[in-house]
C-alpha cells in the first residue's frame, strides 16, 4: 500500500508539473468565461453598419426607415431597462424567476412584440427628459435608482443610413448606381459621416418599377415564375440579367439582419397597401395577426401538475451534451498523459529501478491512482470554476448563467459527470496502461493507438444526436456498450433513461471495467519489461491466461 | 553469513537456452564482479537475482530471503540501461527511489542531499536530470540505487558510457561502498575494473560458469610470459622443466614464424602457472649467458578472460 502510495504521489507531483496539465486546467474555465463574455462583447463591438438606401419608386423608403428606427427606440428601452435594474435600489433577485415554471422563451418573437410597440410616438419619449422618467417608471417597482450610479449612455444604433455619396446621381439607373457604389461597398472608398470615414456595409436600390415585381398568390404567376427562371437557365450563366427589382447589395453574407429587416418592412408595407386598396380594414387584420393561441408543450414523464415543458428542462436536455465533451477530453487528456510517461519509464529503463524495489501491481495501481488524482483535480477546477464563473455572472440582468448554474446545481448531473468520469477513466486508462507497457517508442505506441483513437471517436460523433432520441435504439444500443456506457450515459442522463438501463449499464461498466483491469495487469506484467517490437496477438492473448 | 547463493540456475526464452546450470556463492567477500562477454547471460542472472524476471529452474536466495522481493528494501540496484525522469531534479529522484526502498519523506530527502554532497555533486542537486552530463547521470543513478544504505548493492555494467576519467570517478564510488560495509556485486566486460576492485569474480561465458575464484588465483590458470632479450642463443631454456613453449618475436611483439625472418634477440618464454620467473634468472645465471631484458608481470584479468572464453566470445559475435 505504502509503495503504491509513494508512486501515486510522484505521478501526480510530477504530472502537476507539466505546461499539458495547467493549460487543461485553465483552458476550460477560460472558455466558459469567454463565451459568456463573447455574447455581450459582440453585442457591444459589432459596429454600428453604415447603408445607403436609395429609393426611386418612392413606395417603400419611409416605412424602412420606421422600422430601423423602430428597431433602435426597442434597443433603447431594453438598454433602459437593464440600466434599472442594474442600479435600483433593492434589484431583484435572480432566484424569483423559478424556471421550473417558465415555459420556454422564443427570443425573436418577443423582440417583435416589444418592437411593434415601439410606434412614431415613442420617439418623442427619448429624448433627455422622456429617457429620465422612463428610467424612473421602469425602477419604481425596485425602490428607484441609487444616488452614485454612471450616466445612461444611449447605445449605439445596429444600422445608420448614410447619404449617397455626393459624386453620384440618385436618379441614375439602378445598374449604374450599383456599378458606382461597388467599390464603397468593396471597402475601396469610404464615406464620411460627421467627419469621420466609414465603409459601407450595405446599399439598397429600390428601382422605379419595383412594383412590377411583386409576386402574388395563384396558379399564373407560379407558372411566369417557373418560365422566367428557365428563360434565366437557358440563357445560360454569363448571360446579364436585365432587370433585378428591389436590390440589396452587402459583401458581409453572414450578417443578413438589415436584409431581412429590409425585406420584412418591405413585405410588410406591401401587405398593408393591399389590404388597403381591397377595402379592408388594416388595424383589424393587424390585430387579427395578432391574435394567437399558444400550444403548451407538455411531457409525460414528469409528475401530474408540472407536466409543462420548462425552460428548465431544455437547458437540463441539453447540458449534457456539453459534460459527454468535457468528459471526453478529461478522460482522453489524462489517459494520454499515463501512456506517455510509461513509455518514457520503459524507454529509460526506469522501469527495472522500480521492479527491483516495487511490484508490477503496485506499480500500475500507483500510476493509475496518481494520474486519477491529477483527472479529478482537473475536473474539480473545472466544476468549481463553471459553477464559480456562473455565480458571479449570474443576476437579473444575465438569464442565461442564472437558469444553467440553477439548473446545474440542482440535478444529478455533476454527480453523474464525476461518477462516470472515474469508471470512464479506469477503463480507458487501463486499455492505454496496456498498450504503453507494450510500447519502446511514443511511435509505437501511437501506431497501436490508431484503433483506439477510432473507437473513441463514436461518443463525440453521436454525441449531437443523442438528445433528439436520447432513449432511442442508438443510445440504448450504444449505451450497453461498456466503452461507450460513460458517454452515451451522461449524455442521456437529462432524458431520465429507465431504471433498468442506468443501473444496468453501470454494473455492465463496473464489470466490464474490473474484467479490463485485471487483463491489463497481466498484460502490464508480462510486457512491461519487454523489449523490441510489440507483441503480436497472439502472444497477447497468451499472456491474458491466468 | 552467505549473502548470496545461486544453484543450478537455468532460464529460458523460447528456444533460446541462456543460462545453464549456473551456480555460485557470495559468501563473506565483499566486492564480486560478473564477468563475462557480450550475451553471456550476466544481466539475465541480474534480474533473476532481483526477481525482475523468473528462472525456468533453479534455486537463489539473496541475503538468506526465499526471494529478493522479501529483501528488497535490503537490496540496490542499478540496472544495464541507465535512465532517469528527465524532469525531475537530482534530489528528488534519490529520494523517490529511497522512499520506495522504504524510507520516510524527510529521511530521503536528507539523505539524497547528504549523499550528493559526499559525492561531489552538490551544485547539482537542484537541477533536472536532463541537464546533467552522461557521468553526472550515471553517479545520480549510482546514488538513488544506495540511498536507502543498502546491505547488497547490484550494478549491472557500472562503467559503461564513461569515459576514463568517470570510468576512475565511478571505480572510487563502489570503492567507497564497499569500505562503508556494503556488499558491492557488479557486471562488466572490462576486465581491468574487475581486476582492480574485486575480491572475487564469476566468469559467464555462452551461460555457463567458467570460472568462480579470488582474482589472484584466477591469474595463477594460465600461463606466465616473460619476454627476453639476449645476444646468445636462449634456446637452452627449453630443457627447463617449467618452460611450457618459447618464441622468436620482432620488435613489434609479433612472432617470427619460420621463414618469414631471422630469429633475433627478443623471446617470449611462457611459463607454467607455478612456475616461479626468478628461476629463468638463475638459469640464465649459471649457464653465463646475459641478459639484456627481462620483462615479466603477472597475467592481466584481460589476459585470462581471453584465454578463457576468447574463441567463444568471437564465435557469438559473429553468429
Amino acid at each position: 500500500m505504502r509503495a503504491i502510495f509513494m508512486i501515486a504521489l510522484r505521478e501526480y507531483a510530477e504530472n502537476a508539473k507539466t505546461k499539458g496539465f495547467w493549460i487543461g486546467l485553465f483552458l476550460f474555465p477560460v472558455i466558459i468565461f469567454a463565451s459568456i463574455a463573447v455574447q455581450r462583447l459582440l453585442e457591444d463591438s459589432t459596429p454600428t453598419r453604415h447603408f445607403v438606401l436609395v429609393d426611386q419608386s418612392g413606395a417603400y423608403g419611409a416605412e424602412i426607415r420606421e422600422d430601423i428606427d423602430r428597431a433602435y427606440r426597442s434597443s433603447v428601452l431594453m438598454a433602459l431597462n437593464g440600466y434599472a435594474l442594474e442600479h435600483a435600489v433593492n434589484p431583484p433577485e435572480a432566484k424569483e424567476i423559478d424556471l421550473e415554471e417558465t415555459p420556454p422563451i422564443d427570443m425573436a418573437e418577443m423582440q417583435q412584440s416589444i418592437e411593434s410597440h415601439m410606434g412614431p410616438e415613442m420617439g418623442a419619449m427619448l429624448d433627455e427628459e422622456g429617457i429620465e422618467s422612463m428610467l424612473e417608471l421602469m425602477s419604481a417597482p425596485f425602490d428607484g435608482l441609487v444616488e452614485d450610479r454612471p450616466e445612461f449612455e444611449m447605445p449605439r444604433p445596429a444600422f445608420l443610413e448614410v447619404p449617397l455619396p455626393k459624386e453620384l446621381n440618385a436618379d441614375a439607373s439602378v445598374e449604374e448606381l450599383s456599378e458606382e457604389l461597388r467599390p464603397y461597398l468593396r471597402g475601396e472608398k469610404t464615406i464620411v459621416v460627421d467627419g469621420e470615414e466609414v465603409s459601407l456595409f450595405a446599399c439598397v436600390l429600390l428601382p422605379r418599377d419595383i412594383q412590377d415585381f411583386v409576386q402574388r398568390p395563384g396558379l399564373m404567376a407560379d407558372l411566369k415564375r417557373a418560365k422566367a427562371l428557365q428563360d434565366k437557365v437557358d440563357a445560360g450563366p454569363d448571360a446579364k440579367p436585365v432587370r433585378r427589382g428591389g436590390q440589396y447589395w452587402g459583401s458581409n453574407l453572414a450578417d443578413s439582419d438589415l436584409k431581412n429587416r429590409i425585406q420584412r418592412s418591405i413585405n410588410k408595407t406591401l401587405q398593408r397597401r393591399e389590404l388597403e386598396t381591397r377595402g379592408l380594414d388594416v388595424a383589424a387584420v393587424a390585430a387579427v395577426n395578432d391574435t394567437t393561441l399558444r400550444l403548451s408543450a407538455l411531457d409525460p414523464k414528469k409528475e401530474e401538475g408540472k407536466e409543462e415543458v420548462s425552460t428548465a428542462d431544455q437547458i437540463r436536455q441539453w447540458a449534457p451534451v456539453g459534460f459527454v465533451y468535457l468528459l471526453w477530453i478529461g478522460i482522453f487528456t489524462i489517459s494520454q498523459m499515463l501512456l506517455n510517461n510509461t513509455v518514457e519509464e520503459k524507454s529509460n529503463r526506469i522501469i527495472e529501478v522500480l521492479l527491483s524495489s516495487v511490484t508490477a501491481g503496485e506499480l500500475m495501481m500507483g500510476k493509475l491512482a496518481g494520474i486519477a488524482g491529477i483527472g479529478l483535480t482537473m475536473i474539480g477546477v473545472w466544476m468549481g470554476s463553471l459553477v464559480g464563473i456562473l455565480g458571479l455572472s449570474a443576476g437579473p440582468e444575465a438569464e442565461f448563467p442564472t437558469m444553467l448554474l440553477e439548473v446545474l446545481t440542482g440535478s444529478g448531473l455533476i454527480f453523474w459527470f464525476v461518477l462516470y468520469f472515474c469508471l470512464g477513466y479506469l477503463l480507458y486508462a487501463g486499455i492505454f496502461l496496456a498498450i504503453g507497457s507494450l510500447c519502446n517508442t511514443i511511435k509505437d505506441a501511437q501506431n497501436l493507438m490508431g484503433p483506439v483513437m477510432l473507437i473513441m471517436m463514436v461518443p463525440i460523433i453521436t454525441m449531437m444526436f443523442i438528445p433528439k432520441d436520447p432513449n432511442g435504439t442508438l443510445a440504448t444500443i450504444l449505451s450497453w456498450i461498456p466503452l461507450y456506457t460513460p458517454f452515451t450515459m451522461m449524455n442521456r442522463a437529462a432524458a431520465d433513461p429507465p431504471m433498468f438501463d442506468k443501473i444496468g449499464t453501470l454494473v455492465l461498466l463496473v464489470v466490464f471495467t474490473l474484467f479490463t483491469l485485471v487483463m491489463v495487469g497481466r498484460v502490464f506484467r508480462a510486457g512491461i519489461l519487454r523489449t523490441g517490437q510489440p507483441p503480436k496477438i497472439r502472444e497477447l492473448l497468451s499472456w491474458m491466461k491466468p | 553469513m552467505i549473502e548470496l547463493s545461486v544453484s543450478r540456475l537455468n532460464k529460458r526464452f523460447g528456444g533460446n537456452h541462456v543460462l545453464k546450470d549456473v551456480s555460485f556463492e557470495v559468501k563473506g567477500a565483499e566486492m564480486i564482479g560478473l564477468i563475462g562477454p557480450n550475451g553471456a547471460g550476466k544481466t539475465t542472472s541480474i534480474r533473476m537475482i532481483l526477481e525482475i524476471i523468473k528462472p525456468t529452474s533453479g534455486e537463489i536466495s539473496i541475503l538468506n530471503g526465499r526471494s529478493a522481493l522479501e529483501v528488497r528494501d535490503r537490496i540496490g540496484y542499478l540496472p544495464e540501461e541507465k535512465g532517469l525522469y528527465k524532469k525531475m531534479r537530482a534530489w528528488s529522484i534519490i529520494a523517490y527511489f529511497a522512499t520506495l526502498k522504504g524510507m520516510s519523506r524527510k529521511d530521503a530527502k536528507h539523505r539524497a542531499f547528504e549523499l550528493l554532497e559526499r559525492y561531489g555533486l552538490k551544485d547539482f542537486a537542484n537541477a533536472k536530470t536532463e541537464a546533467l552530463s552522461k557521468g553526472m547521470g550515471q553517479k545520480v543513478q549510482v546514488l538513488a540505487s544506495i540511498a536507502h544504505d543498502p546491505e547488497f548493492v547490484i550494478l549491472d555494467e557500472p562503467f559503461s558510457g564513461l569515459d576514463p576519467v568517470n570510468q576512475e570517478v565511478m571505480e572510487d564510488v563502489i570503492r567507497d561502498l564497499s569500505e562503508r560495509g556494503h556488499t558491492v556485486l557488479f557486471s562488466t566486460h572490462v576486465m581491468s575494473h574487475a581486476e582492480r576492485i574485486c575480491d572475487q569474480i564469476v566468469l559467464l561465458a555462452g551461460g555457463k560458469k567458467v570460472l568462480d575464484d579470488t582474482v589472484e588465483n584466477a591469474r595463477h590458470i594460465i600461463p606466465r610470459k616473460l619476454r627476453l632479450e639476449s645476444p646468445k642463443s636462449l634456446q637452452f631454456l627449453e630443457q627447463m622443466g617449467d618452460v611450457l613453449r618459447m618464441a622468436p618475436i620482432d620488435e613489434k611483439g609479433d612472432i617470427i614464424v619460420d621463414g618469414q625472418g631471422q630469429p633475433g634477440k627478443l623471446w617470449d618464454v611462457y611459463l607454467s602457472e607455478k612456475a616461479e620467473p626468478i628461476d629463468v634468472i638463475e638459469a640464465c645465471l649459471r649457464e653465463g649467458i646475459p641478459l639484456e631484458r627481462f620483462d615479466y608481470s603477472p597475467p592481466s584479468l584481460h589476459e585470462v578472460f581471453v584465454h578463457l572464453v576468447g574463441d567463444q566470445a568471437k564465435e557469438a559475435s559473429f553468429r
